[in-house]
C-alpha cells in the first residue's frame, strides 16, 4: 500500500465518520475527497473483494439488492452499495465506509452505472459482469444504445477473465465477440413454433451480422425475447438458465419456475422477473443451492423499496419510478394486472434527474389504460401540459381526468379519490416532491 | 358509424426511425383526424417492403440512431423515386432529424463519410465535433405568423439550399446550424425539423395543415370548412 493509499483512504473514512455522526449522511462526498488525494485509491480498497459488478439500464439496483439476498445464503458478509451511489466515488465510499472484512477473500455485490464500469475495471478486476439490459434511457445524458453498450464493454476489456453473466435474450450482448466466459439466461416458457416481429417503435431489433430486422420466436418484453434473423441465421445463445414458466402474477407478487424449482418474489412486473433471474444465475455461479436461492427470494427484507405502499387516509397508494418508456411499460403492464378498480396519477418533471427531454412518453402505451380498471386519472407535475395532452390522445375519458399541477394538491386530493388503490407514476424529481409532501403530512413516517 | 373520410399514413421506416417519441406524430394525426371525422390509420413502410406514393395520403419520417440511419440510408435509395414523388406532389410529410437529413441531398455520417439522401429536396447536413444543440426551442414562421415550440437533440447541422425556405426562425434555442438562425425547411406540404417533443403533439397547427392538405387532395372539391374550424388547444 502506498503512502498515498494510506492518506486518502484515511481521509475519506474520517470525511465518512464526520458526515455520517454530525450530518447524517454519507453519500459520495468521501468518495471524492479519497479520489481527489490518490486517484487509484479503489485499487488498495477493493484488492481483497470478489467484486460482481451489475450494470445495465433498467434493473441495476433490484438486481444488485436481490443477489446480495441469495449471495447471504452462502457468504457471511456482502459488500454492496446503495441505489443512488453507482458511480466511482460512490463506490470509493462504499469501500471506505465497509466493516474490516472477517473472510479473506470477502464478495462484493456493486451496481455501476453503464458509462462508470471503465472508472472501476481500471483499478478492480472482478469475477463476473451481470449485464441486466440496455434501452433507450434519457438520451439527452447518454446517446444511444449502441454508445451505451460500448461504454460496458470499454470496462469489460479490462477484465478478460471475468465472467460475463447476460440476459441471453438482449441481442445486443450477443452483438459483440468477448474473450470472456459467458453465462447466458432468459425465458424459455414459450411456443418455439412463432414468428414474429417487435412493436414498430421498438429499438434495438437489427440483426448485428447481416442488419435485417430481427425476427422472435418470443418477445417477453420490448426488444427481448427468443430472437433470430431469418436473412443469415443468427440467433439467440444456448441459455444456461431459464425461466420455464410464469405461473401467477400480481402488481405486488409473482410466482414462476427456473429449472424446475418453483420461486416467488414480492414485486410484480415481468421485467423483475427477469431481475430475479439474474439473481439466481449469479447465486449459482456462486455456488448458492437452488433451495437456499428460494429461501432467499422468500426472506422480505425490504428489497423492493421502490414499490411500497403507502396508507393515504386508508388509500392504498404505490409510487412508482419511471424514467424511460421501457420501464414505464413495464409499469403500465404491471398495474393492468390488478384485479381491484384504481386511480392512476401520472406526474411529469423535466428536471436533469428527470430527463429534461418528455419526448420520451410518447414511447409509453398509454393506449391501454382506457382498457383498465381506471375510475380516476390525475395528471400533473411541471410538465403537466405534455402528460395530459398524452393521456387524452391515449383515450383517457376527459370527464373522469383531473389536472393539478401543483404535487401538495395532488396530495390532498388523495383521500377524496374513488378507489382504495392508488398509482402514482412519476419521474424522480417529481417523486421526490411528493414523497416530501406525503412525509410533511405524516403519512409517511421517518422523514422520506 | 364508420368515418366518412379516410386517410392512410405511411409511417418510414417507422422500426427503425423512432427515436424521442416521434411515434406521437403518427398518434397526434390520428387524435385530431378523428375529431375531424376522418379516419386516419397507418402502416410501417420499412427494408422489406416497398414504397407507392399513390398508397399513401400523408408521411411521417422520424429520426433514428446512428446505426439504423446507416441501414435506412442504403435501402432508401430503392425507394428514392417515389419518395421523391410523394414529396414533389405535394403531398403532407414531416420529416424530423435523420428523416429531414434523408431527404435531402446528403448528410456526413459519423465516421465522417458521405451518405446519399433521396435529394427530393436541396439542403445538405454535416457534423458538430463531440458536440450537440440539446434543449428547448422556440420559433416562429414568418408567413403565417405562427410560433412552434420543440425540443432539439441533435449532432447534425443542416444547411438549406436557396430555393428551400425554413420552417421558422428561431426565437431561443439553436436550430438547423446554430448560426443562420434557421430551423428546419418547408416545402410544399413537407414539414422539415429537428423538433421532437414530438412535433405535432406540441404544434397542433402544423397536424391541421397536414390533415386538412391531405383531405383536399384526396377529395378534390369538397368542403372542408366545418373541419378547418377545429380549434387546436395550447398542449406545451
Amino acid at each position: 500500500m502506498s503512502f498515498r493509499s494510506s492518506l486518502a483512504e484515511v481521509a475519506g473514512k474520517s470525511s465518512y465518520w464526520i458526515l455520517h455522526n454530525f450530518f447524517h449522511g454519507g453519500s459520495s462526498f468521501p468518495g471524492k475527497i479519497t479520489t481527489q488525494i490518490d486517484p487509484k485509491v479503489l485499487k488498495h480498497l477493493g484488492a481483497n473483494y470478489r467484486v460482481i459488478i451489475v450494470t445495465g439500464t433498467n434493473g441495476k439496483t433490484l438486481t444488485t439488492a436481490i443477489t446480495t439476498q441469495v449471495l447471504k445464503k452462502k457468504f457471511n458478509q456482502i459488500l454492496t452499495n446503495p441505489s443512488g451511489s453507482n458511480m466511482e466515488q460512490g463506490i470509493v465510499t462504499t469501500f471506505l465506509e465497509a466493516k474490516k472484512p472477517k473472510t479473506q477473500k470477502p464478495v462484493a455485490v456493486l451496481e455501476v452505472d453503464e458509462a462508470n464500469v471503465v472508472k472501476v475495471t481500471k483499478y478492480i478486476k472482478p469475477i463476473a459482469f451481470v449485464l441486466t439490459n440496455i434501452f433507450r434511457d434519457q438520451m439527452d445524458r447518454y446517446g444511444e444504445i449502441y454508445t451505451t453498450y460500448k461504454k460496458i464493454i470499454n470496462g469489460i476489456k479490462l477484465a478478460p477473465k471475468a465472467t460475463i453473466i447476460a440476459n441471453g435474450d438482449a441481442s445486443i450482448f450477443n452483438s459483440v465477440k468477448l474473450p470472456n466466459p459467458k453465462i447466458y439466461y432468459g425465458f424459455k416458457n414459450h411456443d418455439e413454433s412463432q414468428d414474429m416481429k417487435a412493436k414498430p417503435n421498438t429499438d434495438g431489433v437489427i440483426c448485428p451480422n447481416c442488419h435485417n430486422i430481427l425476427h422472435y420466436h418470443y418477445i417477453s418484453y420490448s426488444n427481448l425475447g427468443d430472437y433470430f434473423c431469418p436473412h443469415c441465421g443468427y440467433h439467440r445463445p444456448e441459455l444456461n438458465y431459464h425461466l420455464d414458466q410464469i405461473d401467477h402474477l400480481t402488481p405486488t407478487s409473482s410466482t414462476f419456475e427456473i429449472d424446475g424449482h418453483q420461486l416467488t418474489i414480492d414485486i410484480g412486473g415481468v421485467y423483475n422477473i427477469y431481475n430475479a433471474l439474474a439473481a439466481y444465475t449469479v447465486g449459482r455461479f456462486m455456488g448458492v443451492e437452488p433451495e437456499a436461492i428460494q429461501q432467499a427470494f422468500q426472506s422480505n427484507e425490504h428489497v423492493f423499496g421502490r414499490q411500497e405502499e403507502i396508507n393515504v387516509n386508508g388509500k392504498k397508494v404505490t409510487i412508482i419510478l419511471v424514467k424511460n418508456p421501457v420501464g414505464l411499460n413495464q409499469v403500465i403492464d404491471m398495474i393492468s394486472t390488478d384485479k381491484e378498480p384504481f386511480s392512476f396519477i401520472g406526474l411529469l418533471n423535466a428536471n436533469y434527474a428527470d430527463g429534461i427531454d418528455t419526448s420520451w412518453i410518447w414511447d409509453g402505451d398509454f393506449e391501454r389504460l382506457p382498457h383498465m380498471n381506471i375510475k380516476k386519472y390525475i395528471t400533473g407535475g411541471e410538465r403537466y401540459r405534455d402528460i395530459t395532452f398524452r393521456l387524452k390522445v391515449a383515450g383517457v375519458n376527459e370527464n373522469i381526468h383531473t389536472v393539478q399541477p401543483d404535487l401538495e394538491k395532488v396530495v390532498d386530493g388523495i383521500p377524496s379519490l374513488p378507489t382504495k388503490r392508488v398509482y402514482i407514476l412519476a419521474t424522480y424529481t417529481a417523486m421526490l416532491q411528493v414523497r416530501k409532501h406525503l412525509a410533511e403530512k405524516g403519512y409517511i413516517k421517518g422523514g422520506f | 358509424m364508420s368515418a366518412k373520410y379516410s386517410l392512410r399514413i405511411a409511417h418510414l421506416y417507422g422500426d427503425l426511425m423512432n427515436t424521442y417519441g416521434d411515434l406521437g406524430n403518427v398518434l397526434v394525426l390520428k387524435y385530431y383526424g378523428k375529431q375531424m371525422g376522418v379516419d386516419v390509420s397507418s402502416n410501417v413502410v420499412s427494408l422489406d417492403n416497398d414504397f407507392k406514393a399513390s398508397d399513401y395520403d400523408m408521411a411521417v419520417f422520424g429520426g433514428g440512431q446512428d446505426f439504423e440511419q446507416t441501414i435506412v440510408s442504403k435501402d432508401i435509395q430503392t425507394k428514392k423515386e417515389e419518395i421523391n414523388k410523394f414529396i414533389h406532389e405535394g403531398k403532407p410529410m414531416v420529416a424530423i432529424c435523420g428523416g429531414y437529413q434523408l431527404i435531402g441531398k446528403y448528410y456526413i455520417g459519423a465516421k465522417g463519410e458521405k451518405i446519399q439522401g433521396t435529394g427530393a429536396l436541396d439542403h445538405y447536413t454535416g457534423q458538430q465535433e463531440n458536440h450537440r444543440f440539446i434543449g428547448n426551442i422556440e420559433i416562429k414562421n414568418s408567413e403565417n405568423g405562427e410560433v412552434y415550440h420543440g425540443f432539439e437533440n441533435h449532432q447534425g447541422i443542416t444547411f438549406l439550399s436557396k430555393n428551400e425556405k425554413p420552417l421558422g426562425e428561431v426565437i431561443k434555442g439553436h436550430g438547423n446550424n446554430g448560426e443562420d438562425g434557421t430551423e428546419g425547411a418547408i416545402y410544399k406540404n413537407t414539414y422539415c425539423t429537428y423538433f421532437h417533443g414530438p412535433i405535432l403533439a406540441r404544434n397542433g397547427q402544423i397536424a391541421k395543415h397536414m390533415l386538412i392538405s391531405a383531405l383536399k387532395q384526396k377529395y378534390p372539391g369538397q368542403d372542408f370548412s366545418q373541419q378547418a374550424s377545429l380549434k387546436i388547444p395550447a398542449t406545451f
